[in-house]
């Protein structure tokens, strides 16, 4: 790596090699002194703010909106969403489907899902 | 020190992807001694002012993670938030030192010490690194910052530019700069 100090434009001349062999000793030294962990990670950790916790009863409340919406919509369109619930049916029943296949769809969903989130999230370099 | 054997990513993405506490504390654990060292560096070898900005830069972390990306690497971006972390110490602390007395307010560090504090140091014999400590420390923010970027956590003019959010000619501008204090400051090493 082309480090800062190394840079041949850097403005410095060979009357201050001394300084930078000072400056370079002591970065040196450093980063070869390992700082001993110490439960400062332990620290950090319990510092963290604590997960947003949803309210318990979010998801009855959300699951009984979606079903008064679908509810709604049948009444407001019966025609239509029969004919919807009609032609799904259609389409799956003529579909060699199987739960090992359905699985392993859904398995290489996750995967490929995973794979790109840390593909993306990889350091440089 | 410690080099991490695998590469950050899988940690990350479960950090941001799953809430992965474990995960992160991994993270924490590869990166604490470097960001500490770092902070001693910049608040001049207060090491409990370090800790205290080092802890502040993983929770900020932990809750700007979705925002990093891969235009520098992990620890780069720890360098980056735990400059700031030391700017706005700094700048909190001068807001308070002028609330009380501004015509004591000299320098922006309680821990600078004077030139000829340093001289008189050096005259009973102190350690060369003691030296170059408080000659560092008698460095502005600016110029301590770009040096400790540059030299001890041993980035690239864009790197350390990327740290601390300026072009890279103003990097090289307070590296030399500052380089120019050390070298009045530590005359007597010359040789």
């Amino acid at each position: 790596m082309n480090n800062a100090h190394d840079d041949p434009n850097a403005p410095s001349s060979t009357a201050d090699a001394w300084l930078e062999d000072l400056m370079a000793a002591d970065a040196a030294a450093q980063r070869d002194a390992y700082i001993d962990d110490a439960g400062f990670t332990a620290r950090v950790v319990e510092a963290l703010p604590a997960p947003a916790a949803l309210p318990a009863w979010r998801k009855p409340i959300v699951a009984a909106l979606w079903a008064a919406a679908a509810v709604a919509l049948a009444l407001a369109m019966p025609s239509l969403v029969a004919d919807v619930m009609r032609e799904a049916h259609r389409l799956l029943s003529a579909q060699p489907f199987s739960l090992a296949g359905v699985g392993i769809v859904l398995a290489a969903l996750v995967a490929l899902a995973w794979g790109a989130a840390a593909w993306s999230l990889d350091e440089r370099g | 020190m410690a080099e991490p054997s695998t590469t950050d990513a899988p940690l990350i993405a479960r950090a941001l992807l799953t809430d992965d506490r474990h995960a992160f504390a991994e993270l924490v654990k590869r990166h604490q001694s470097s960001v500490r060292a770092c902070l001693r560096k910049l608040t001049a070898g207060n090491h409990a002012l370090a800790d205290d900005l080092a802890q502040e830069t993983f929770i900020l972390a932990w809750r700007n993670l979705a925002s990093f990306r891969q235009e520098a690497r992990f620890s780069t971006w720890l360098y980056r938030i735990a400059t700031n972390c030391w700017l706005a110490h700094n700048r909190k602390r001068r807001e308070e030192l002028l609330g009380d007395r501004v015509d004591t307010l000299a320098e922006d560090d309680d821990t600078m010490p004077h030139i000829d504090d340093m001289q008189s140091d050096h005259a009973r014999g102190t350690t060369l690194r003691v030296d170059l400590e408080r000659a560092m420390a008698a460095l502005s923010e600016a110029e301590r910052a770009a040096i400790v970027q540059c030299y001890h956590n041993d980035l690239t003019h864009e790197e350390a530019a990327y740290v601390l959010d300026c072009p890279i000619g103003t990097v090289k501008t307070h590296v030399l700069r500052g380089k120019q204090k050390l070298k009045a400051a530590l005359s007597a090493y010359a040789r």
